[in-house]
């Protein structure tokens, strides 16, 4: 039975100081927006129009308003999810949000969930048995790993897997699904999202495992030498329980700190990775909106991936609670 | 002066002046040696720093150097290399092709000598016949720089607000400054660096301070900490109470002991503000008119060889790589250099 003392106050607490966070963040995006040259009537604009024209469309986007109702206006809509239409579609921004925030959010959690088990346990080993071949030969290649871009480990493993060079013809070259979806019944779209899903959750896996995986190792051998390992050791408990009860439980408490960068690292590697994948995501959605300097869908995107991770850092506050009984919540910390 | 000191060298005189100092960077540096990743780790960023500065004369090519189209003139001996350059394109282009012996770009790696063999391009050429291994040779100083110019200026913006944030703890500057690193780590790090430089215009200098604006945090974080553990030191106390100024104790007493890990996360920032670079050239947001290994990998994309040009794809993601494994390597040895009772 696991046992928390997750209060009421410190959710809350939490909870008010996320919000916070995004009410940052759409500041931060309208200076953004405001400080670029030229505005939504420049980018629209076309160069036969008159000045009254000009003047027409200034006020029907509100440009004329004082800034200080511009930035309330902004705020408000943006609390109640009004994003504007997409500059070069007829599609409301929400709307091409809504479809994309799954599909990204299926990538996202399998390479978060792998890294995190494959790293954690590669860590686990690693620590346990410091300054061995293993230990060192580990080390090394997760750090070299840690250095490989993700666009050109993305290439490595279309090439080789995909492409048919070396007679491994066996997974597709990207997008989500095949063609012709919607005929698919819904175990096969799943089967069929899966297969699509392993190279680009490979290679944010094969990159990204040793992020938790340094952070677990010096945890790790930190706890090797700690008097209650010897203690477990003295009652004769089995070496596996040994390790992974009261060695590994105790030092997983500086990965789920960890986990707040790793969640960051993820989002880059997503916007990288769906593209090259052609994975119909939100990091996709903002690559190419930017290009096409389409501003409402771009701001759109960048404010999604920003909620994304004050969302997951809440969640890894609440989950803290479960490791260690020792911090005290709910009181000024 | 007696004759006693004119046989001591200089050396010996600044070690016997400084006993303490250099013994403990006799101990850090044999340390250092003793962690055999961040030796190799410093062997190839010292290897790439000689690249760099003496890329004129490594590189077998200028810059601005292209393959010549075709490989046996016969009897045209005064057809130009580049038709494009030529009086009448078409036709040049034509007599070429009626030769027989044209060479299309990119192409595989030739060893030629000028004496009836091609040309000389070890790993080969890119999409407009310029070689792969000149470029690559010069693209370690965009590199370089663009690494060495980030690290520094996140450590030169983290250390000083760690320092204050640590040194005056539990005050309003200490609360405000937290208040806005939380605020930063709160925004993704790769969308907000590809939406300032996209806002802000697409040039090296924006590329950097774009990483700066978010990659001081953990330098600023981590300082805190180390600050605040040493500000309850004794030797602080005693600076305070013999009269030292605030000023003063920050910057002498206690910026020393936070130096070796302000230099781990210099190596850190470092190492990701390459990967960066390389991520943004990858999605079109680099300079291309300076010459790097990012541009070189958006070049194979745009122009359609990834999976045809191995010569081309290969050198700069190994390059990338081995550069920011050099920064990982030497800032977690000497993070286990620092904590003597971890390491192994």
């Amino acid at each position: 039975m696991v046992e928390t003392r997750l209060s009421f106050k410190y959710v809350a607490k939490r909870a008010a100081v996320s919000i916070f966070i995004i009410w940052a963040l759409l500041t931060l995006l309208f200076l953004l927006l405001k400080a670029m040259p030229g505005d939504i009537a420049d980018i629209l604009l076309n160069p036969q129009l008159d000045q009254e024209s000009i003047e027409a469309l200034r006020r029907r986007y509100g440009l004329n308003q004082p800034l200080w109702k511009q930035y309330l206006r902004w705020v408000f809509n943006y609390a109640t999810f009004d994003f504007g239409y997409s500059l070069n579609s007829t599609d409301k921004v929400v709307t091409i949000i809504a479809i994309r925030l799954p599909r990204t959010l299926v990538l996202f959690g399998t390479a978060f969930l792998l890294q995190y088990t494959v790293g954690i346990i590669a860590g686990i080993h690693f620590g346990w048995n410091r300054g061995t071949k293993t230990d060192k030969g580990g080390f090394l290649t997760g750090l070299t790993l840690y250095s490989v871009p993700f666009f050109w480990i993305g290439w490595m493993l279309l090439l080789v897997f995909a492409h048919g060079q070396f007679a491994f013809d066996v997974l597709p070259l990207g997008h989500m699904t095949t063609a012709f979806q919607s005929e698919f019944s819904a175990l096969n779209l799943v089967t069929d999202v899966m297969y699509h899903l392993v190279l680009p959750a490979g290679s944010l896996l094969i990159v990204g495992w040793a992020g938790a995986m340094l952070v677990m190792r010096t945890s790790m051998q930190e706890v090797v030498d700690a008097p209650y390992i010897e203690t477990a050791r003295a009652k004769g408990l089995p070496p596996s329980v040994v390790k992974y009860k009261h060695g590994a439980r105790n030092a997983l408490i500086p990965v789920a700190t960890q986990a707040i960068i790793g969640i960051a690292f993820i989002i880059d590697g997503s916007v990288i990775v769906e593209t090259v994948f052609s994975w119909p995501g939100i990091g996709a959605l903002l690559v190419s909106a930017i290009l096409e300097r389409n501003f409402p869908v771009a701001l759109a995107a960048f404010f999604f991936l920003g909620v994304l991770v004050v969302v997951m850092r809440f969640l890894t506050d609440v989950a803290y609670t479960f490791l260690d009984p020792r911090i005290k919540f709910g009181e000024s910390s | 002066m007696s004759a006693e000191d004119d046989d001591m060298s200089l050396f010996t005189r600044i070690k016997q002046r400084h006993y303490g100092l250099y013994q403990s960077i006799r101990r850090g540096v044999g340390r250092f040696a003793d962690q055999r990743v961040g030796v190799l780790g410093l062997l190839i960023l010292i290897g790439l720093i000689v690249t760099a500065l003496a890329a004129p004369f490594l590189a077998p090519h200028s810059l601005d150097w292209r393959a010549p189209e075709v490989l046996d003139k016969g009897g045209n001996a005064d057809l130009p290399d580049d038709c494009s350059t030529a009086d009448n394109p078409l036709d040049c282009r034509a007599q070429k092709e009626s030769s027989g012996k044209t060479i299309s770009h990119p192409a595989p790696p030739k060893f030629g000598d000028f004496t009836g063999d091609p040309y000389f391009a070890p790993l080969g050429t890119d999409h407009r016949g310029s070689d792969v291994l000149s470029r690559l040779i010069y693209g370690s100083q965009t590199a370089l720089y663009i690494g060495l110019a980030a690290g520094l200026l996140s450590s030169l913006v983290g250390v000083p607000l760690g320092l204050i944030s640590g040194y005056y703890g539990d005050t309003w500057i200490d609360e405000f400054i937290q208040r806005v690193i939380d605020l930063m780590f709160g925004l993704p790090f790769l969308p907000l660096v590809i939406v300032l430089v996209a806002a802000n215009g697409i040039t090296t200098t924006n590329i950097i301070i774009a990483i700066v604006i978010k990659s001081w945090l953990n330098n600023a974080i981590v300082i805190r900490g180390e600050t605040l553990s040493l500000k309850e030191r004794s030797y602080v106390e005693a600076a305070k109470v013999s009269g030292a100024s605030d000023t003063r104790i920050v910057f002498r007493h206690i910026f020393p002991n936070v130096l070796p890990l302000a230099f781990i996360y210099l190596a850190q920032d470092s190492a990701i503000a390459v990967l960066t670079q390389a991520n943004l050239a990858f999605l079109g947001l680099a300079d291309f008119t300076n010459v790097s290994w990012g541009t070189m990998l958006n070049w194979i994309q745009t122009t359609g060889y990834v999976y045809d040009a191995w010569w081309w794809l290969l050198p700069p993601g190994l390059m990338i790589t081995a550069l920011a494994a050099s920064f990982y390597f030497v800032g977690y040895s000497l993070e286990d250099v620092m904590n003597p009772q971890t390491s192994a």
